[in-house]
């Protein structure tokens, strides 16, 4: 389905496209306005729940960063692999980066910019599309993420968390130095599945597909390379396989939420 | 912004028209109107603040004390880093020349990024609480440029429709010389001036960087409900905190 006939649907759905605008009734239009208001605070409720995964993340606030996740979440940071639950994402955490709590002598902030939130059109499913900016004891970092989240009894969790390295210097600053990005047996804990896709960082080059369609011209920019992207399992996996056709349109974008118009 | 404006727009003209039709339960109507209104208000209140603070980041970047000061509410509170506390705008307005002359002068720099906003507000959406977080890039003449990083946590308090600061707490997380970094500089903290002795002491006491301290979470877990601020503070070597 295109972009264009999923916003057709969508407005013969909420019936604002399909009959005379004499037609609607009172509650039908507060019905329209309901859901334009939901959207609203679900695109605001993703952006929180991504800005304070970062401020656990700055102290070492592994427990109340787990409970952050769906109890079936995924997690793939770096090259490290992938870690299926919420209970590996808090061994992950704790395991990998140390007991919850800052200590003396290290500075591990994550700093979550660049929010670019989207809902499907149930608002029961959300994506963002954010980075965030490494300023630490051990120098510069630069994640990006494309994240899925799902609303539990009307409560936001994230669901997917995919967060891809673009760049990591010491302080020698990268016109001088970059590191290698991660890979499974580099530290402790194992994951539960390889790395969904295999990349490099800076000074190499590479494009965390988008999960959106450019705004301008409704069309889904599409990376070269095919299977890229973090995502629920292993290149060529049933799981993989699976996700990828899961809630995704034909042209690999996501089924994102319009607000009904006028 | 405007996506709330037309909300309330729509609320407001749009549907007061189809409000008269009496074929329906009024009173149905005119509640889930009532909840919607609310619920853009809130959404209104949130952008206000975050407006308002991004505001008060612009002023404190350029030495605009004056346009800063009045910010705050008239008993609101200024408190950054081990400084201690100053309480009322004019207090507060004298207290900002510790950090440069009024709009700032030749080889100053004082930017203090307002990013990552997390604003909740009351339910009355009368009172809010805001954390944010940002880079520091500070200059003074005479001397190397410094890096840094810190966490503000504020409150808020809408006064005849508008939105005002009525306390502002910035914790300095790390500060660096520009040239050495975090691995080889860490700066400490200015206590409280004697110049200008600030009204209250120092709210908590912590170190920046090498220490390490947890700025309060002044909100509930989004997804468990649990309370933040009791988080346990990490052990402090000098003060014995945590020990």
């Amino acid at each position: 389905m295109t972009r264009h006939a999923l916003i057709a649907a969508l407005l013969a759905a909420s019936s604002l496209g399909a009959a005379p605008a004499l037609a609607q009734t009172a509650s039908e239009k507060l019905d329209a306005l309901d859901k334009r208001i939901t959207r609203l605070e679900d695109l605001d409720q993703i952006e929180r729940l991504q800005r304070l995964y970062g401020y656990f993340v700055d102290k070492g606030q592994w427990t109340q960063l787990s409970e952050l996740f769906s109890d079936d979440a995924t997690l793939e940071i770096g090259g490290k692999g992938l870690f299926l639950g919420k209970k590996r994402v808090l061994e992950y955490m704790q395991t990998a980066f140390g007991p919850d709590g800052a200590r003396e002598g290290g500075l591990a902030n994550h700093m979550q910019f660049q929010t670019l939130p989207d809902v499907s059109p149930d608002n029961k499913t959300g994506w963002i599309r954010s980075r965030a900016w490494v300023m630490s004891s051990g120098g510069w970092g630069l994640p990006l993420y494309e994240n899925a989240y799902r609303k539990e009894n009307g409560v936001w969790k994230i669901t997917r968390l995919s967060g891809p390295f673009t760049m990591y210097s010491s302080w020698a600053g990268w016109g001088k130095d970059a590191l290698n990005n991660t890979w499974p047996d580099k530290f402790n804990p194992a994951p539960d599945l390889p790395p969904s896709t295999i990349y490099l960082t800076y000074p190499a080059y590479y494009i965390a597909p988008f999960h959106y369609p450019n705004p301008v011209t409704g069309k889904v920019f599409k990376p070269e390379m095919d299977e890229v992207g973090a995502y629920a399992g292993p290149p060529g996996s049933a799981v993989q396989k699976k996700w990828r056709e899961t809630g995704r349109l034909v042209d690999g974008s996501q089924p994102i939420g319009e607000p009904p118009k006028e | 912004m405007s996506a709330h404006k037309t909300l309330k727009a729509a609320l407001l003209l749009g549907l007061a028209t189809t409000m008269t039709a009496p074929a329906f339960a009024q009173g149905d109507l005119a509640a889930r109107v009532a909840a919607y209104k609310q619920r853009v208000t809130l959404l209104e209140d949130q952008d206000a603040i975050e407006n308002l603070q991004a505001t008060y980041g612009y002023y404190f970047d350029k030495g605009l004390w004056a346009q800063a000061a009045a910010l705050f509410t008239k008993t609101g509170s200024f408190e950054y880093g081990q400084r201690g506390v100053y309480i009322g705008s004019a207090r507060i307005q004298r207290a900002l020349l510790l950090f440069g002359p009024e709009g700032l002068a030749a080889g100053y720099l004082n930017t203090h990024m307002m990013l990552q906003p997390y604003i909740v507000v009351a339910t009355d959406g009368k009172t809010a609480t805001g954390r944010w977080q940002g880079m520091m890039q500070l200059a003074r003449p005479g001397a190397n440029g410094v890096w840094g990083v810190g966490i503000t946590n504020a409150d808020y308090v809408k006064e005849a429709g508008v939105w005002k600061i009525a306390r502002l707490h910035f914790y300095v997380t790390a500060q660096t010389d520009y040239d050495l970094g975090f691995t080889k500089s860490a700066l400490p903290t200015e206590g409280p001036n004697a110049l200008f002795p600030p009204d209250k002491p120092p709210t908590e006491q912590y170190r920046s960087f090498p220490g390490a301290y947890i700025p309060p979470f002044n909100f509930n877990h989004p997804v468990t409900g649990k309370p933040l601020k009791d988080i346990p503070q990490p052990v402090d070597s000098v003060t014995g905190r945590g020990k």
